[in-house]
């Protein structure tokens, strides 16, 4: 439901950084006579030339951004092929403006106009500053999810092999311990994850509103240390079943057992 | 006309005997069954995924390949949290 809802706003704060092409109508001064015009010219072009150079790059580098993204999107398992669906068609909509916006910006003849598309870049498209870390934490706490399901898995396996091992008269007080606190641990980042798409998911972008955007980075940054702290989760979880595998390795039981598994 | 009221009774009543005793209900089901195509009730067992061995195997051998996927994810999760901090600390390069 948090997911489909991130979609939505997603794809309504894109929606709402549609390009309207202006294109400009001036020429490259290459008629322009009068030295001292030429000379203004000359000088104008070769910093709109470097502007436009900029403005290009940042452009490449958001739609690199872009398809990296999307890939990573297509990648996740925890989330229905329409929620990927959606952020796939948002992503691709914003390529398509941000394709048509360094279009215009390579078309641009006069000075203002390129500086306020270049402008635009910054305060329009407002993708790297909430929408690719919004992305990009999904993405992450979808990872956790699918290790989490994937630690159960192999708990549930270590709990048949630790019960065995009981019951062929070895002591397990240790690595049942050891398997409470891993639950505890998958449990805990499975919150965790979750934590840090409830904190984000519903942000919306700043608008140049300061407040707004103090808001959003301080949201995003906990969302951010929810994920830190799902990773450290899983990291103690994997090394609790280091342990309990080493601690089945001393015992003497069958180590062809089956077990019955139970998804967190 | 007292003929034919008396024969309508005669054949209502009958079908209702009919009805009654079931045999009418046994036709009924059987005529229904052939149109609607019975679907399995029986789950299907998911499939192991990302690396992961068979989920009722408790071995040694699947403990071990199980570990193994499940660092691959730990992998993957390193390198989607390096790219949540790259995304939070992106600046413009205008």
């Amino acid at each position: 439901m948090i997911l489909k809802r991130l979609s939505f706003i997603v794809s309504l704060m894109l929606g709402l950084a549609t390009l309207t092409p202006a294109f400009a109508l001036a020429q490259v001064g290459a008629t322009v006579t009068g030295s001292t015009t030429v000379s203004v010219t000359a000088n104008l072009t070769v910093n709109d030339t470097k502007a436009r150079d900029r403005g290009d790059k940042e452009v490449d580098r958001r739609i690199a951004a872009l398809n990296d993204l999307n890939t990573r999107i297509q990648q996740m398992q925890r989330v229905s092929d329409a929620f990927k669906q959606s952020i796939s068609a948002t992503i691709a909509a914003n390529i398509t403006n941000l394709t048509a916006l360094k279009a215009k910006i390579d078309a641009d003849t006069d000075s203002a106009t390129l500086k306020a598309d270049l402008k635009s870049i910054t305060e329009a498209y407002r993708i790297h500053v909430l929408i690719m870390p919004q992305g990009r934490i999904a993405a992450a706490a979808d990872r956790v999810a699918v290790i989490v399901n994937m630690m159960g898995t192999l708990g549930s396996k270590l709990q048949a092999r630790v019960q065995a091992a009981g019951q062929a008269g070895n002591d397990v007080t240790t690595v049942n311990a050891l398997l409470i606190d891993m639950s505890a641990k998958l449990t805990d980042a499975q919150t965790k994850a979750q934590a840090a798409i409830t904190v984000s998911a519903t942000l919306q972008p700043d608008g140049g509103d300061k407040t707004k955007m103090d808001a959003n980075n301080a949201a995003l940054k906990e969302a951010r240390a929810d994920l830190v702290a799902a990773q450290k989760d899983l990291a103690d979880a994997r090394k609790d079943a280091g342990q309990i595998v080493a601690g089945l390795a001393k015992f003497n039981v069958n180590a062809n057992a089956s077990s019955t598994t139970q998804t967190p | 006309m007292l003929k034919w009221i008396i024969g309508i009774v005669v054949i209502a009543l009958a079908v209702a005997a009919l009805w009654w005793s079931g045999w009418l209900g046994k036709i009924t089901p059987s005529q229904t069954a052939t149109s609607t195509p019975e679907t399995s009730q029986t789950p299907q067992a998911q499939a192991p995924t990302n690396g992961m061995s068979a989920s009722n195997d408790a071995s040694d051998a699947a403990i071990a390949q199980d570990t193994t996927a499940i660092d691959a994810q730990l992998t993957g999760l390193t390198q989607d949290s390096a790219s949540v901090d790259s995304s939070l600390n992106d600046k413009s390069v205008q």
